[in-house]
């Protein structure tokens, strides 16, 4: 359900992404920091709904505020001439990382479980036969 | 139902993240589509791409001050009939100086490099930037009052350059095709532009694209720059 929704926001997304207009060179900057972000908080969000404890508001105000904040980063580091914007990409790069591994933990541990009932399964079946 | 509210907003949370992204992809290639591979390379680039968005900016800027400066004129001269008759001669003065954008009738002109290349010389079949300077002479000498090239107008300080393989009017680059558009009395231009040996037919023996047609309320953009008199004085 949530992987359809998902998968459904993205192609849509992209439809009309691809015929958007393109913006200015000197901003473009400041919105590959807020795809960083709000890509962190859509991994964010799925691990989290994995472990069961989403909180929507968490998630929405994190997708927006972390998006935003990075922004006025940015642009406080080239005011400053300090390149804020890369401490912002390796907290949220790092985290994406923690993210998809507790995500594939998940599916991992579900994957084996799954296998080894099914051994059990199949040697309790053969048991029978035997018998 | 939780689960589904769930769904939906990271549903939508995707949809903007993707937009995001293709917007951010799209004017990454855009900006990379002059091909360069190395670092400094990409800084000079990087340079010229803030320059002209700055540039940009500007004459954003400088269009919005002026028409200011309009409104502040137009409420300074209401009430007043010698104010009035001042405006209206500077505004006069204004479109002949081509501060100001005009409409007229005149012709407009489509010059273009030749598409099929089977001339031994080949030079022949591009448009150079002599063939503009002959084109505009023989639309000044049949009585042209406004001239502009590739939304370059022509004033009294403009200059056609060849600057290798680009032409420069204005300081400006331009490129083929040239849409010459001209405002002054039709009948004149056409048949100055039309008849046997003139220059368009010229560049159309060569092989080249020249088309002449009479247009209706041409527009024409002012001339985007400033006309510096440092030296000129008025003599006694």
């Amino acid at each position: 359900m949530i992987f359809i929704a998902i998968l459904l926001g993205c192609l849509i997304g992209a439809l009309i992404g691809i015929n958007m207009p393109i913006i200015s060179y000197t901003y473009s900057g400041y919105l590959a920091i807020a795809i960083i972000a709000a890509l962190d908080s859509v991994f964010g969000g799925i691990s989290s709904t994995l472990n069961k404890n989403f909180d929507l508001k968490v998630f929405v105000s994190g997708f927006f505020g972390n998006a935003i904040l990075s922004i006025l980063l940015t642009y406080l580091g080239q005011k400053l001439n300090v390149d804020i914007y890369l401490a912002a990409i390796v907290v949220f790069v790092g985290r994406m990382f923690n993210n998809l591994a507790i995500i594939r933990r998940y599916y991992l541990n579900k994957w084996t479980i799954d296998r080894q009932k099914n051994i059990k399964n199949n040697k309790k079946v053969q048991q029978k036969d035997i018998k | 139902m939780v689960k589904r509210k769930i769904a939906i907003t990271l549903g939508i949370m995707c949809f903007l993240l993707t937009i995001a992204l293709c917007v951010q992809i799209k004017t990454m290639d855009s900006a990379s589509s002059t091909v360069s591979r190395t670092l400094s390379d990409n800084g000079l680039r990087d340079e010229v791409l803030k320059m002209k968005a700055k540039y940009d900016d500007a004459s954003k800027e400088l269009e919005q001050k002026e028409k200011e400066l309009e409104k502040i004129r137009q409420a300074a001269t209401q009430n007043d009939t010698t104010s009035e008759a001042k405006e209206k001669e500077l505004k006069q003065n204004n479109m002949i100086l081509g501060n100001i954008d005009v409409t007229g009738d005149g012709v407009e002109i489509v010059l273009a490099d030749a598409t099929v290349k089977n001339n031994l010389n080949p030079s022949l079949q591009i448009i150079h930037y002599d063939d503009l300077q002959l084109v505009v002479n023989e639309l000044k000498n049949a009585g042209a009052e406004a001239i502009e090239i590739n939304g370059q107008r022509l004033v009294n300080t403009s200059a056609i350059t060849c600057e290798g393989n680009i032409i420069k009017i204005n300081g400006e680059r331009i490129g083929s095709p040239f849409y010459i558009k001209a405002i002054g009395s039709q009948s004149l231009l056409y048949g100055a532009l039309t008849r046997a040996g003139s220059i368009i037919d010229w560049i159309k023996n060569d092989g080249n694209t020249a088309e002449v047609k009479k247009v209706d309320n041409i527009t024409i953009s002012k001339y985007v720059g400033t006309i510096s008199h440092d030296y000129i004085k008025e003599s006694k």
